[in-house]
């Protein structure tokens, strides 16, 4: 018939899955008690909540992926090993409708996930603080809706080109340490390697504009360069100083437009693009390739 | 139009060859059992047929379209019971049939369908927790929805009990009588000879015969033989002239006559009763798994060097290896 058979089932075996209902619990829990714990800092109500949806924002860079790999990675690979999907490739759909409704319903399951931890941040801050700046709840809903998109559609891919639940499993193990992990941790730092592998292995003159563009190309670094898209300018985060002349200070609103475009905020848009759409094309393609024993 | 057409169909697996330029055509109505031993080829057949995998060369086509280029058309109009699928969803019996209908768009009642295949007690239990012959009923019950065109059963008997077996059987044929046409894989011979019209089959990736059972069982030379009990030891002289007999041997009171024409056996009992009492009549057949390991060569159990030997040219081991041996080890 379509996608919406796949989706179907998939709805209604998600619903009843005690892991999902775990982690959408967690996730609201945590963003009530950030929501609660919040507020001790000076300022008006309404830069407390602004502060509360950029922790959240900060907490999601980390988590969401999880989410997102976790609750996608065994989307159509488990079904190739479980054996699922030779009863809905029996049925009149197509390997296109079983990858698209595998896509669309875990692309709506995280949605959920994010959904019910904004309505638990929202609750609590309206609760405690009674303020509700919209601009920014709904910029930061938008910007992390997009950035949980991105890993559905790198988990979603890769199980679609594994043949198997494990190999799956370390696909998204991988993908989170490469996409993720590598440049959250200071011990090993994106930049340094690259600076490394660009002055020593190639012996060229150092190039801090490049060194930022490599590690830019993470769709983690995108996310939380996005949200100071929506958040006001004062609290802007991550800004590339490297190539900044020395007149212009760290958090003014021209240390972003001096920066070359590829560097700037307005460019995470296209590189959150990129990691939701390429990774779907490769994905598609193998699975439309492959044998399906 | 024929259900199934099949052309220079060939699947390699590296340098395994699984399917060797198999071409089989079925026509509408017919009940074609397919036949062969474990690793023969037949669910690697029955999966490019589903497109679930690629054939390296040669095409398949259902009701005229091509297999890889029309799955959803195709699909609209066959009932699968695929080999190794799995319910692995947190849904129930009649949800998965429910599920199966909606899928399809058609009206069937799902009670209906449960009862039939035999779980309507277990319908609302999740169906991983079902048994292994409890998935193949409710697998085969989805099969079933939307009275599809074509059947196309892998291994149907897979973990039934001889009651389920009866039942399938029952309802296949009845599907059949109906104007279905049902293509159905199996390694069990008893299974074939009680529900096909034609059967194909299958050793090592090649068709090795392709007929109907009656025309299979002359074709293979099988001996049908007679052995009488007599009540006191009967004298050969003659017998062994009779048209159609090809050895007789006498151990006390009990004569045993090797007939190539079945026919022969009554002249046999006709002459020896002239001469003694006889007192019991033992006629036997060619047996099917006689049959089964004179085109399997064996099969895969058989004398151990004939399943991977076959690498190249795999045509001429399977026919005369195991023929003549008598360890059927089915």
């Amino acid at each position: 018939m379509s996608s919406v058979s796949v989706v179907r089932k998939d709805f209604r075996g998600a619903r009843r899955s005690r892991l999902l209902w775990a982690a959408a619990v967690v996730l609201g829990l945590i963003a009530a008690l950030l929501a609660y714990v919040s507020g001790n800092a000076a300022g008006t109500s309404t830069e407390t909540v602004q502060s509360l949806f950029q922790a959240l924002t900060l907490i999601m860079s980390i988590l969401l992926p999880v989410v997102a790999l976790v609750a996608s990675y065994l989307a159509i690979a488990g079904e190739r090993e479980g054996g699922g999907i030779k009863f809905l490739l029996s049925l009149p759909n197509t390997r296109r409708d079983v990858f698209v409704g595998k896509l669309a319903s875990r692309l709506a399951i995280v949605a959920a996930g994010i959904g019910f931890m904004y309505v638990a941040a929202i609750s609590v801050a309206l609760t405690r603080h009674g303020a509700f700046p919209a601009a920014v709840v709904f910029g930061t809903l938008l910007v992390t809706a997009l950035y949980g998109a991105t890993f559905v559609s790198v988990a979603v891919s890769m199980s679609a080109a594994a043949a198997s639940k494990s190999r799956a499993i370390a696909g998204a193990f991988g993908s989170y340490f490469v996409l993720v992990i590598l440049y959250v941790f200071p011990v090993i730092q994106i930049p340094s390697m690259v600076r490394w592998l660009h002055t020593t292995i190639l012996g060229a003159d150092p190039n801090p504009d490049l060194y930022n563009a490599v590690q830019y190309t993470s769709p983690y670094l995108a996310y939380r360069k996005a949200t100071n898209l929506v958040l006001p300018t004062d609290m802007r985060q991550v800004i590339f100083g490297s190539s900044l002349p020395d007149d212009i200070s760290y958090g003014s609103a021209a240390a972003n437009t001096e920066l070359p475009i590829y560097l700037q905020d307005e460019f995470s848009v296209a590189i959150l693009a990129f990691w939701l759409v390429v990774p779907l094309l490769v994905g598609y393609w193998l699975f439309q390739r492959a044998d399906l024993e | 139009m024929p259900s199934i057409e099949t052309n220079g169909l060939t699947k390699r697996f590296g340098d395994v060859v699984a399917v060797e330029d198999l071409d089989l055509t079925i026509e509408e109505g017919e009940i074609f059992g397919f036949l062969g031993p474990n690793g023969a080829g037949k669910s690697t057949t029955i999966n490019m047929l589903l497109d679930f995998i690629r054939p390296t060369e040669g095409s398949a086509e259902l009701f005229g379209m091509d297999a890889q280029r029309r799955p959803e058309a195709i699909r609209e109009r066959i009932g699968v019971l695929p080999e190794g699928y799995g319910f692995d969803d947190y849904l129930t019996g009649r949800e998965y049939m429910e599920w199966t209908i909606e899928s399809r768009g058609a009206d069937d009642d799902p009670d209906e369908l449960l009862d039939m295949v035999g779980i309507s007690d277990d319908a609302d239990r999740k169906a991983k927790g079902y048994s292994k012959g409890m998935q193949q009923r409710l697998a085969f019950g989805m099969a079933l929805v939307d009275d599809p065109d074509l059947l196309i059963l892998d291994e149907p008997s897979t973990g039934l009990d001889p009651n389920g077996i009866q039942q399938m059987r029952s309802l296949v044929r009845d599907r059949a009588d109906d104007g279905t046409t049902v293509f159905f894989s199996s390694h069990i011979l008893s299974e074939v000879e009680a529900v096909c019209d034609r059967v194909g089959v299958m050793n090592e990736g090649r068709l090795t015969a392709l007929d109907t059972i009656e025309n299979l069982r002359e074709n293979a030379g099988g001996h049908s033989s007679i052995e009488l009990a007599c009540a006191t030891p009967p004298s050969v002289d003659g017998l062994g002239d009779i048209e159609g007999v090809a050895t007789v041997s006498v151990d006390g009171a009990r004569l045993t006559a090797q007939c190539t024409d079945p026919a022969a056996k009554v002249d046999v009992v006709r002459r020896v009763d002239d001469r003694a009492d006889v007192v019991d009549i033992l006629a036997e057949n060619t047996s099917l798994e006689e049959l089964f390991n004179e085109y399997t060569g064996g099969g895969r159990d058989g004398d151990g060097t004939a399943p991977l030997a076959g690498d190249s040219g795999g045509d001429s081991g399977s026919t005369s290896g195991g023929s003549d041996s008598q360890e059927a080890s089915v």
